[in-house]
């Protein structure tokens, strides 16, 4: 009998174990937040909703104030396959955009570095990204060829080069997709960072974050870029074997906070998976932000009146919300 | 390579040149202290212009010296006893992007490419049958790691057990790198098709820079002109007068 590598994963973490207990005891341990993080889960039945509206709506109720700020918005585009939905809608980048021109942003960019493909601008075209936001060329930003510059302290790594552009805006938003995640059961917000490391430097893949550990790196990620944003296209996600050959899920929704595990905890109970089971968040609960339901200020709609479970593959049924 | 002859091209050397680091390998770009994948192109350009002295040969043992690291030590045991489906041979060793990292397509390609130009010229202290070896285990790896449909993934033909979608322009950077071995013919015709259907101008470069060194005709190009100067590069080194050649495993030393 053979065993997959995931399943196998129990008995070869052990290894791994020392890592992460330096990571959650380490020197870069972050401050414990206090309180609560306040969420905006807005419907949108579809992408052709006035998505600036609901988007403004939901900054607001998360209390956001980017006036003279330099923004950079961070989608997810990955890899283009017209047959599901892999990358974050356009429209929703397009809504972001104006939304925080609107606001009063000093500057607008738009950054991804995708993980696998290697051609950039063609895989914005073929995503639309490039004929349907205006000044697209302009304002965007290959993040796998940016300028670089070291920053101290990445897991075990010791330093990790970062894009300039990521590293000097005053706020990133990450416009992620909500969907499922055949190695770290689910790809959310902050998973979405995987695309702010250069590929010229690290590789298509990145494979370096996958030595690191998936669910590590994710974390470190985000402990790095922590003037951060999130709204999470739910309108339509992917269930099943994401985040590329998973099935398209309409959800209808928005999911917004400036707390990046918040925002993911709430996206997971809207997708019917438990956060407390999704191994990056149980890592980021309490050091980066907070996971628990009952700390975390929920606007807009209840998360019982969206929730849809997405269909899991074997190997993250564990990880099913009750 | 694609302006090899013009002084810009010598100015660009220079440069190059600087960002060899003390062990024979080159960094990405001047700001970044890390040993990397375009080493391998290095070499090959050091080939192409002749200079076969003591950075080539540093940079040809350093290639020789690098390899993917494959999972780890307990995966490795496992999938060698069979208690593990790791979906390819985790005893092939490739080149990976960048040290203590897997072997992927691409730098496994260019390295085979530089390591075969270089073949009549090993360096000090390198034997010519640990580079033929080194070559053959590279070629293999290339191999096992083909998709079901005959293309290339990134590095991988399945994940979870579900097969993976070739992409143009790994497949057309495997081909490259797998240049006189046998066994292509349906590789070939699928990177014909593949050119005359992508919509991404650097897949269709490499496609043609592939079906060339293999003997074939790629389809005439779209005559857009892409905001990407890396695709106008590659495009000029595929042209019909282009110096594709430079990539031709045999075709140095």
């Amino acid at each position: 009998m053979t065993i997959s590598r995931r399943e196998f994963l129990p008995v070869a973490g052990a290894a791994l174990l020392s890592g992460v207990a330096g990571f959650q005891g380490g020197r870069r341990r972050s401050a414990k937040p206090a309180g609560s993080s306040a969420v905006a889960v807005v419907k949108a039945a579809s992408y052709s909703n006035d998505l600036v509206n609901r988007m403004l709506a939901g900054i607001r109720e998360c209390k956001l104030d980017v006036r003279g700020m330099k923004v950079l918005l961070k989608p997810n585009l990955v890899e283009f396959d017209p047959a599901t939905c892999i990358n974050t809608n356009v429209a929703v980048i397009a809504a972001a955009l104006e939304a925080f021109q609107t606001l009063g942003a000093a500057e607008v960019r738009i950054g991804e570095g995708p993980g696998h493909r290697r051609d950039t601008y063609a895989l914005a075209e073929m995503a639309r990204y490039r004929s349907e936001i205006p000044k697209f060329d302009s304002l965007f930003v290959d993040l796998n060829r940016d300028d670089v510059s070291p920053v101290q302290g990445f897991a075990d790594r010791g330093e990790i080069y970062l894009p300039n552009t990521a590293l000097r805006a005053d706020l990133i938003v990450s416009l992620a997709k909500m969907k499922t995640h055949h190695w770290a059961g689910a790809t959310l917000s902050m998973k979405n960072y995987f695309g702010l490391v250069p590929g010229a430097v690290y590789g298509w893949p990145k494979n370096e974050l996958h030595h690191v550990g998936i669910d590590r790196s994710i974390v470190e990620l985000s402990r790095i870029f922590r003037r951060s944003f999130a709204i999470v296209d739910g309108i339509i996600g992917m269930e099943g074997n994401g985040p590329i050959q998973g099935t398209p899920k309409p959800v209808g929704v928005l999911v917004m906070g400036s707390d990046l595990p918040s925002v993911d905890a709430t996206c997971c109970r809207i997708m019917g998976i438990d956060p407390s089971r999704v191994e990056y968040l149980k890592m980021a609960s309490d050091r980066l932000g907070i996971t628990e339901d009952a700390r975390i200020e929920q606007r807009g709609e209840r998360i019982q009146s969206v929730r849809t479970n997405f269909n899991l593959i074997p190997q993250f049924h564990q990880i099913r919300l009750a | 390579m694609a302006l090899h002859g013009h002084p810009e091209a010598d100015r660009a050397w220079t440069l190059l040149k600087s960002w060899q680091m003390a062990n024979g390998a080159w960094r990405p770009s001047g700001d970044v202290q890390i040993a990397g994948w375009g080493t391998a192109l290095c070499v090959t350009l050091a080939t192409v212009r002749g200079e076969f002295g003591g950075p080539l040969e540093q940079g040809v043992k350093w290639l020789l010296e690098s390899a993917g690291v494959e999972s780890n030590f307990i995966n490795r045991a496992a999938a060698r006893v069979g208690l593990l489906n790791a979906e390819r041979d985790l005893s092939l060793k490739g080149w990976p992007w960048k040290p203590g990292t897997s072997s992927w397509v691409e730098p496994t390609a260019h390295t085979l490419v530089a390591l075969q130009r270089t073949a009549s010229k090993a360096p000090k202290g390198t034997s010519a049958d640990e580079l033929k070896e080194r070559v053959r285990m590279g070629e293999a790896q290339l191999l096992d790691v083909r998709c079901a449909d005959g293309g290339w993934n990134y590095g991988s033909r399945a994940a979870l057990g579900v097969d993976l979608p070739s992409y143009p322009e790994t497949t057309a950077l495997a081909l490259i790198g797998l240049q006189g071995h046998p066994d292509l013919a349906h590789s070939i015709e699928l990177a014909a098709r593949m050119a005359r259907e992508t919509p991404s101008a650097m897949a269709a470069a490499w496609l043609a820079i592939a079906l060339r060194v293999h003997g074939a005709e790629p389809p005439a190009p779209s005559g857009d002109v892409s905001p990407d100067v890396l695709v106008t590069a590659v495009e000029a080194l595929g042209a019909p007068a282009g110096n594709y050649a430079f990539l031709k495993a045999g075709g140095a030393a």
